[in-house]
């Protein structure tokens, strides 16, 4: 009761003293706004990562020459000199690997696509055995994806990315036209759901062909190959990665003392790595834009100072009717918590609106997350009452008498 | 039945190295519904006993028992709690709330007490009332007068019905005229059952009062009964 008696006294207070109030907010305000925008982006980042390693399911894993995170320029060099997975393992590791349901070689090449007038540069072309489609999620959009016919007869067909659709077959129907991959015709079958861009990459820019149709036009991959291998169960999938290792280290002779000289990612696993390299980089951002939110806390303690001495007389006639310690503090730290709280929320607000327009110039879209709210709030929070509790216990603490008299 | 209750009351205020006492050795006992001011020079410590009497300050030595009560061992919760409860002020510069309108000054005591705000509201009309200012509840104290605002004061200090109504020069900013109309509306508490306890370094304001005390250099030099004619108020 009398702490709602109290809180009305806070907002008439704060209501009476609009420029000092607002002076409050815009420190409070600069401050949260500037470590949302850090949380939101990086929250966004993140989740845009993860929504597109989701794509490769939980039972899933690929084996590659190149990947993980590389620390070190050494690291970096010895994955350079590995050889390129050869893509006729594909069989050895399915009749090797017992508990692998699904083992799909792909290649991968650039070509120019061309239809009637329209020419496509630099189109990223993957050659994949038909399974793909069942491992990896696929949307498709109109048409199909390439069946297993098609990869044995080595049909020059095609199933093309929104990009390449939008630039040669504006307004009219793709599937069944003859198109051109560096002067070699292929039919289109299907038309994949758009992706969208990330980091700046156009990721509807590609086309995905047979396998035996890549590797009839470029040849044997040498470096850009890999298996997406799918596991029985995702409970197998720890069991299944260690058979298709076994048998990729006796087909590319590994030495039993050395170490892979290929590796085998799976979607949790990027992730984890991802997290922790994200985890630093959060940390020191929000560190340096902490900064700014002490900043921002000073203001609080500053003005509440201010406004403690400018209020002594007031202080002194509530404590002579009987106002007790608490009630003064609770008084006044109402004051900076209802400003820092009110700060808060515009901040995160506008912290928003700033990562959403930042994380924009790298083409992705950021949702607002809850733990930046949460963040948010708590940081709000706990500036009002860091900030705001020595001025508020100053004021609790005045003699009445002095108060009284304090001109 | 005794209300107040002193035994040798001493305050000392160390200034460096030089002690100043502002009381030494006050010994005194007011009854309930007595009217009582309390005279002296400035400077001879009436409002250093007024405020150890209000519970505003603590006593560097000595007794004080107000309704039974021993104030000197109170910590600071139990002090506002007497002061919320027991004893309504009235000081010489009216000490209102100058943001806030005359009702929400008077209702401010009960807001302390955890009182619901329908019973406050309820309870600061009848006191504005009782200070013939019932038309000028929203009005905030720049647009009262300084009897009006007094007036305003003395209706704060009435709402929570303490047992002592204490008042520090509280004509020293009024006209003379304003001030007897002050003085009447003392009386008429007085009349009406209430403890006065008056401060003023006027013979006149003190002889609205029943019994003066004379206070100097922080001792009680005299303490006598106003004779009735001598009073200046009507009873
Ligand atoms: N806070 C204080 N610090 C030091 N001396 C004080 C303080 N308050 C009062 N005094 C001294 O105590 C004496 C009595 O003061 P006061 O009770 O205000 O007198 P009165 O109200 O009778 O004018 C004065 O000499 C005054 O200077
Ligand atoms: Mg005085």
């Amino acid at each position: 009761m009398i702490a709602v008696s109290l809180l009305k006294i806070a907002i008439q207070a704060l209501w009476a003293n609009k420029l000092r109030t607002g002076l409050t907010l815009l420190g409070v305000i600069i401050g949260v706004t500037s470590v949302m925008t850090i949380i939101s982006a990086l929250e966004g980042m993140m989740g845009a990562v993860e929504a597109q390693l989701d794509r490769l399911g939980p039972s899933t894993f690929i084996a590659t020459t190149m990947g993980g995170v590389i620390t070190s320029d050494d690291q970096w060099h010895e994955m350079l000199k590995r050889k390129p997975i050869d893509i006729d393992y594909a069989d050895d590791i399915e009749d090797g690997c017992e508990l692998c349901e699904k083992v799909c070689p792909r290649s991968f090449n650039s070509a120019s696509v061309k239809y009637g007038g329209e020419k496509l540069r630099d189109v990223f072309v993957m050659g994949s055995t038909y399974n793909l489609v069942d491992i990896v999620d696929f949307e498709v959009d109109h048409g199909r994806f390439h069946s297993r016919e098609d990869d044995i007869y080595r049909r020059q067909v095609v199933f093309i990315g929104e990009t390449v659709r939008e630039t040669l077959f504006s307004g009219v129907d793709a599937l069944g036209k003859s198109i051109r991959l560096d002067g070699k015709k292929y039919t289109v079958v299907g038309v994949a759901k758009k992706m969208g861009s990330m980091f700046g990459q156009d990721r509807d820019k590609y086309v995905v062909i047979p396998l035996s149709a890549s590797l009839k036009q470029f040849g044997k991959p040498r470096r850009n190959s890999n298996f997406v291998i799918k596991a029985r169960s995702v409970e197998e999938l720890d069991e299944a990665m260690d058979q298709a290792r076994i048998v990729l280290r006796s087909l590319r002779h590994v030495p039993y003392n050395k170490p892979d000289d290929f590796v085998l990612l799976t979607a949790d696993a990027v992730l984890d790595q991802l997290n922790a390299v994200a985890r630093i980089f959060r940390m020191g951002l929000v560190g340096i834009s902490s900064i700014s939110l002490v900043v921002g806390g000073i203001v609080v303690m500053d003005i509440m100072m201010v406004s403690v001495s400018e209020r002594t007389r007031e202080i002194g006639i509530r404590k002579s009717v009987g106002a007790r310690q608490k009630h003064i503090l609770l008084q006044f730290l109402f004051e900076a918590l209802l400003t820092t709280l009110t700060g808060g929320l515009i901040g995160i607000v506008l912290g928003y609106i700033a990562a959403e327009s930042l994380v924009s110039m790298i083409d992705m879209e950021i949702e607002p997350s809850m733990f930046g709210m949460i963040a948010g709030l708590s940081i709000s929070t706990g500036i009002g009452v860091i900030f705001g509790i020595y001025p508020a216990m100053k004021a609790a603490r005045l003699d009445p008498i002095k108060a009284l008299s304090y001109e | 039945m005794t209300l107040i209750e002193t035994q040798n009351l001493w305050k000392t205020y160390t200034m460096g190295a030089e002690k100043v006492h502002a009381l030494s050795g006050v010994t005194l006992k007011i009854e309930k519904g007595e009217y009582v001011a309390i005279m002296g020079p400035s400077g001879s410590g009436k409002s250093t006993l007024m405020n150890l009497i209000g519970c505003l300050d603590t006593a560097t030595q000595g007794e004080y028992i107000l309704n039974g009560r021993a104030v000197s061992k109170m910590n600071d919760d139990e002090l506002a709690n007497i002061r919320n409860r027991e004893i309504g002020f009235v000081f010489q510069t009216f000490n209102l709330l100058a943001r806030a309108t005359a009702l929400h000054n008077v209702e401010l005591p009960l807001i302390y007490n955890g009182s619901g705000s329908q019973d406050r509201v309820a309870k600061a009309q009848q006191a504005l009332s009782r200070v013939e200012l019932a038309d000028r509840m929203l009005h905030k104290p720049s647009e009262l007068s300084g009897g009006q605002r007094q007036r305003v004061a003395v209706a704060r200090a009435l709402v929570n019905d303490p047992s002592i109504l204490l008042a520090d020069e509280p004509t020293g900013n009024l006209d003379s005229k304003t001030s007897v109309e002050i003085m009447k509306l003392f009386d008429e508490l007085h009349r009406q059952g209430n403890t006065i306890i008056v401060v003023t370094h006027e013979r006149d304001i003190a002889n609205h009062a029943h019994r003066v005390i004379s206070i100097l250099d922080g001792k009680i030099a005299t303490d006598v009964i106003v004779p009735r004619e001598q009073r200046n108020g009507v009873n």
